[in-house]
């Protein structure tokens, strides 16, 4: 058995005397499951015997990060009670999810296509060709900024253990653009390192060294990008902070 | 007719027999003659217009910039040391790829001697004597010539970059990667590793510089390739590691790697590669059986003349574009149109039907179950392959199907009873304790080719092979980058076992028969 990362940094702590007097059952690591319907497939999780919704498969514009089979998940969010149910699952929005990086084998429930489940509403992606609509469209550039430039600082988020992905040119593009029509003079960029409290107690942190691993990436990938005449200050936060997904982040100012 | 050197040679093996066997065949029946073959610096006209016939019908080519000679054309005329044009490997009759059917005939035609059999590529490692069957069993078998790569691997500054896994050879049949002067272990680390040339027509749709082109990669978010004439970011679309950004700095590492060219190609020689590449396309015009696929009222995402029309660059993998778009054509059957025709026309309809909506369970397959769509998902083979008129990806198309990566590639069964020995080299990926594991493959990877990861160094790129169009496909089989697939059929048959599609016998075929008439 090899040693993983995350799990090695549990920092088990059962003992919460100041549970909130109402504890919710979330956030909570479960394994994913795929439940398919007679269009596209929901992802569902359960935990202590309730069904909880995550979202439906769609496509690169979902407003949630659909988990992946073999592999569990990190659920952070709400119960919304007043939803009616979805494949069978209370609806959980907002919704934050997680991949954890180590391989969960078990993690492997494809339910078929199930009489009594279907959606209540009409997925806004079919599971073959769209209708036309595309997936990402490009919002309009903002308008170009005039002199005197003013430092401006962007958040980048990340889901828990997260790196550079798919999602984080969508955060970047617009950092990019600003250093460069305000021809910035300085980019400080700011890595953080989160931590999120389990409903059962347990206190989950990211790997020490992930704040200054993601600020330095983000630097690569802005010099990569072309703004190679600015000074980069490089830093990073490695006291793990405990609370939501909003901890995971890496600030950028851009200095003109 | 049928004994050959490499049937006297290798006459125990039985696949490479049954090769020949095929070859001898279908030698026997492709009439077009001395033109069918370009050989460097013939000095012949390229007309606007040139077909050929193919195992499956006729593929056309369109010349849309107009006739040209091809004396002192630098796509035409061997500019280095061994013989070599670009057209060597690039042929007009292959839908501008290479065949293995074409490979056989120059080995027959020339005793092995034609330059596209030099060393320094057209065999399993440079130090092979040239002529040997031997030599050349992974070009002879499978199509593929040696990609040579330095290993770690440096950034288009040259700047080296750092890689997140060790890699070892496990596996090296062609010898290369384990030879003190040409492997890993040499004076220049150099990985090798075998391809099969790409398709160079339709580029204007390999190349489009229109959705989804930014400065960050859409898949994985690293900073996108820059055209080095105007600081553009680039599709990264090209070549199965997408390594090079432009037609031009292709053209550059071509002649360098397969010319060995020691010269530097002037502004014009690359001006005239890279207009020839932008004009020239190429597509199947008839299928057999289902006679013309290019008549005025046909689909009209067939033949070269609409690929010349086409919308460059944009999505198809909707109903309004589609990935190739067949219109009304072919609904109900025409007068003069025999029962026949109708009925395999039908069943192209069928097959573009079925890889446009018959759904599947796409499972660990990286950057399609990573990029916000879920592991798995219930999508179907235009998931993939969305580019309207070229099936490629609209930008950054390297995915991992498992075409080279273990447990999925194909791989010489072990059993004590075996004879074939395996041709592909076999490498061992190590991911680093610093970075995270592959998602779907863990720590350890086995790996024919790790494509992508070559280039970016990265864990996550193992196995990483950029999609091709499908234009001609009839014209230059075997398929996949390590020409893994002997025909479609073997393709279809890749895809029903990786995803446990099970496709019918039927579906298969109407699938074949799509694919076949691109
Ligand atoms: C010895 C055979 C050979 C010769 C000669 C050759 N090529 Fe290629 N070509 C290949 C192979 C193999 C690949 C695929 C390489 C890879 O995927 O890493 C390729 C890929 C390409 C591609 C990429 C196409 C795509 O869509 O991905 C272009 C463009 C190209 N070649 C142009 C040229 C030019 C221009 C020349 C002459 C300067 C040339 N080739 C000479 C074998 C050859
Ligand atoms: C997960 C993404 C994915 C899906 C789904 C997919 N493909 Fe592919 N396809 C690829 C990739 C990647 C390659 C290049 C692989 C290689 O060369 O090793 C490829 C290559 C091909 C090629 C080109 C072969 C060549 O050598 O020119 C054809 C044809 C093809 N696929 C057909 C299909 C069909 C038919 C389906 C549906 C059954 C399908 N693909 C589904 C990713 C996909």
């Amino acid at each position: 058995m090899r040693l993983l990362p995350v799990s090695a940094a549990v920092l088990a702590s059962a003992s919460f005397a100041a549970q909130a007097a109402e504890p919710g059952p979330l956030p909570f690591v479960a394994c994913p499951i795929v439940q398919d319907t007679p269009t596209v497939p929901c992802w569902i999780v359960e935990r202590d015997g309730e069904t909880y919704y995550l979202g439906i498969q769609s496509d690169v514009s979902a407003p949630f990060n659909p988990p992946s089979l073999g592999h569990k998940v990190l659920v952070e969010g709400g119960v919304d009670r007043s939803a009616p149910r979805i494949c069978g699952g209370l609806v959980i929005d907002p919704v934050t999810v997680s991949i954890m990086p180590e391989a969960s084998p078990e993690c492997d429930d494809l339910r078929m296509v199930n009489p009594h489940i279907s959606l209540p509403f009409e997925p806004p992606r079919p599971p073959g060709p769209s209708m036309g609509r595309l997936a990402f469209t490009y919002p309009d550039p903002p308008a170009a900024p005039q002199p005197p430039f003013e430092t401006k600082s962007f958040t980048v988020p990340y889901e828990f253990e997260g790196m550079v992905g798919f999602k984080t040119p969508r955060f970047l593009n617009p950092v990019l653009l600003y250093a460069q029509q305000t021809n910035a003079r300085r980019v400080e960029i700011r890595g953080y390192r989160g931590a999120t409290k389990l409903a059962d107690g347990t206190l989950l942190a990211e790997h020490e060294g992930i704040a200054r691993a993601r600020a330095e990436e983000i630097a690569a990938m802005l010099l990569g990008a072309g703004i190679d005449q600015a000074t980069y200050v490089v830093s990073a936060d490695e006291s793990p902070a405990l609370g939501g997904p909003d901890n995971r982040r890496v600030e950028i100012r851009i200095v003109p | 007719m049928g004994t050959t050197k490499i049937g006297r040679i290798r006459g125990d093996r039985l696949l490479l027999l049954t090769g020949i066997a095929c070859f001898a065949a279908s030698a026997a029946t492709s009439s077009d003659g001395p033109s069918r073959w370009w050989a460097p610096g013939e000095g012949r006209s390229f007309p606007a217009y040139l077909s050929y016939a193919n195992d499956s019908g006729e593929l056309g080519l369109l010349n849309d910039g107009g006739a040209f000679e091809t004396k002192g054309h630098p796509f035409f005329e061997p500019l280095g040391r061994n013989g070599r044009a670009c057209v060597s490997c690039h042929q007009p009759a292959d839908g501008m790829a290479l065949s293995l059917k074409s490979i056989h005939e120059r080995w027959e035609a020339t005793d092995g001697r034609d330059p596209i059999f030099a060393v320094i590529d057209g065999a399993n490692c440079p130090n092979l004597p040239q002529g040997d069957p031997a030599s050349h069993s992974l070009l002879l078998k499978r199509g593929l010539f040696r990609i040579f790569l330095p290993w770690p691997p440096k950034a288009r500054d040259g700047t080296p970059i750092k890689p997140e896994f060790d890699i070892e050879v496990v596996r090296d049949p062609g010898g290369c990667n384990l030879d003190p002067s040409y492997g890993l272990n040499s004076a220049n680390p150099t990985i090798s590793v075998y391809r099969r040339p790409r398709v160079v027509a339709n580029m204007q749709y390999v190349l489009h510089r229109n959705f989804g082109i930014g400065a960050f990669v859409g898949k994985t978010g690293e900073p996108a390739l820059r055209d080095p004439e105007n600081g553009q970011p680039v599709n990264m679309n090209m070549m199965a590691d997408a390594r090079e950004p432009t037609v031009k700095t292709q053209a550059v590492e071509a002649a360098i790697t397969h010319l060995q060219f020691d010269g530097k190609l002037s502004p014009e020689q690359l001006q005239r590669i890279k207009d020839f590449e932008y004009q020239i396309y190429s597509a199947q015009v008839k299928l057999d059986g289902a006679g013309s696929l290019v008549e005025s009222d046909g689909p009209p995402g067939m033949g070269p003349y609409n690929l010349a029309r086409g919308e460059k660059g944009v999505l198809g993998n909707n109903i309004t574009k589609w990935v190739i778009p067949v219109g009304d054509a072919w609904q109900v059957k025409k007068p003069g149109e025999s029962d026949d025709e109708f009925a395999k026309r039908q069943s192209i309809l069928r097959g573009q039907k079925i890889f446009h909506f018959r759904t599947f369970w796409i499972k660990d397959s990286m950057y399609l179950n990573n990029v916000g769509l879920g592991n798995p998902v219930k999508r179907t083979c235009a998931t993939c392959h969305g580019m309207h008129m070229t099936g490629m990806d609209t930008a950054n198309g390297w995915m991992d199907l498992g075409t080279t990566n273990l447990p999925w590639a194909k791989e010489a069964p072990r059993n004590p009873w075996q004879t074939e020995d395996e041709l592909m080299p076999l490498f061992k990926i190590t991911c680093h304790k610093d970075v995270q594991p592959h998602p779907y493959l863990g720590r350890v990877i086995y790996t024919q080719d790790p494509g992508r990861a070559l280039i970016s160094g990265k864990c996550n790129d193992v196995g990483a092979i950029v999609m091709q169009q499908f234009r001609g496909l009839a014209a230059h089989a075997p398929y996949f980058s390590n020409g893994s697939a002997a025909n479609i059929r073997e393709l279809i048959d890749f895809y029903d076992r990786r995803y446990n599609i099970q496709y019918s016998e039927q579906e298969k075929t109407d699938l074949g028969n799509f694919l076949t008439s691109l």
